[in-house]
């Protein structure tokens, strides 16, 4: 797994770099409408992407370290939503999201790092915010207890 | 170092590839490509390491080194406090907390989102996740109106 890991991350570091998206002026020609060329990679990405997945997960591909293949759909939730836009606040702000960041900061910039810093400090504190809101009461239940509450309660 | 890639290898060869990345570390390992929790894994070495997963800071690592390769064959690395057109605008004293403000929105929005451009925007849309569809819509469409406000409030400098 750790093999794993390094090969394909340094596979997407490589063609992030390459692409050039380690750059403040590429991201934010790209937020201001200004080129395609972002848009293009990410769609293309998808384009090629998406059709294999459908194909491995109907074949019911057995993967190399995990398993045979699931893919996560879950629904739509306020977090998601709510996340994205202060996501989207950030990195408009800074020009980068997570991955190019580390690009900028290896090609030189050393102003990068200081995103890089605030991004892992950011992290952290939304665990924590995360972890002080309380689960309802039957989540804190062994799953039996909870499965006789939620009964009792549908039929009372 | 002599230049062998260009600054900005096409989107028809870059895209491609990163559909292919994504595709491969799934049937590799079964998990969405995402850079936010390799973050995590590398704050949580310092703070609480039963949180860190070690598989996810050697894949951070890889980011770096993969990275740094390109860069190499594109003839860096180039140091410098130069940031484009936001270093042109404003001292390198305010660009700093501006750009520490913005990794604690990137980083906190992202984890609280479940993803960023790479888990949500490619991998999770990839895979037709409703959750990421709305995500990438969300922080897209979040991205472009402050940018755009951006430029707007700047006079046009940004």
């Amino acid at each position: 797994m750790k093999a794993a890991g390094f090969g394909f991350g340094a596979a997407f570091g490589f063609v992030i770099t390459a692409a050039g998206l380690n750059n403040y002026d590429v991201i934010h020609r790209m937020l201001l409408l200004q080129e395609l060329e972002v848009y293009l990679i990410m769609a293309s990405a998808v384009a090629v992407a998406a059709p294999l997945l459908w194909v491995l997960e109907h074949w019911h591909f057995k993967t190399a370290l995990g398993g045979p293949l699931i893919i996560e759909r879950g629904p739509v939730r306020r977090d998601n939503v709510l996340g994205a836009a202060v996501f989207g606040a950030g990195w408009a702000l800074a020009g980068a999201c997570p991955g190019p960041a580390i690009g900028m900061a290896v090609a030189g910039s050393v102003p990068a790092l200081a995103v890089m810093g605030g991004l892992m400090t950011g992290v952290l504190a939304r665990d924590r915010v995360a972890g002080q809101i309380q689960p309802p009461e039957h989540a804190k239940m062994p799953l039996e207890a909870a499965q006789a509450t939620a009964a009792g309660g549908a039929s009372a | 170092m002599p230049q062998i890639l260009p600054d900005r290898t096409p989107w028809y060869i870059a895209g491609p590839l990163i559909g292919l990345i994504v595709v491969g570390f799934y049937a590799v390992t079964n998990r969405r490509l995402g850079v936010t929790t390799a973050y995590s894994s590398v704050a949580y070495l310092l703070v609480d390491r039963t949180r860190s997963e070690g598989w996810r800071v050697w894949y951070f690592a890889g980011l770096a080194a993969g990275a740094l390769f390109a860069t190499l064959l594109q003839g860096g690395p180039r140091f410098g406090v130069g940031y484009g057109a936001l270093g042109a605008l404003v001292p390198v004293a305010v660009l700093i907390p501006i750009l520490f403000g913005a990794g604690i929105l990137i980083g906190y929005g992202a984890r609280w989102s479940g993803g960023c451009t790479s888990g949500h925007g490619i991998s999770g849309t990839s895979s037709l996740s409703v959750a990421s569809l709305a995500a990438t819509a969300t922080f897209m469409a979040t991205a472009i109106a402050i940018t755009l406000l951006l430029r707007v409030v700047t006079g046009g400098a940004l």
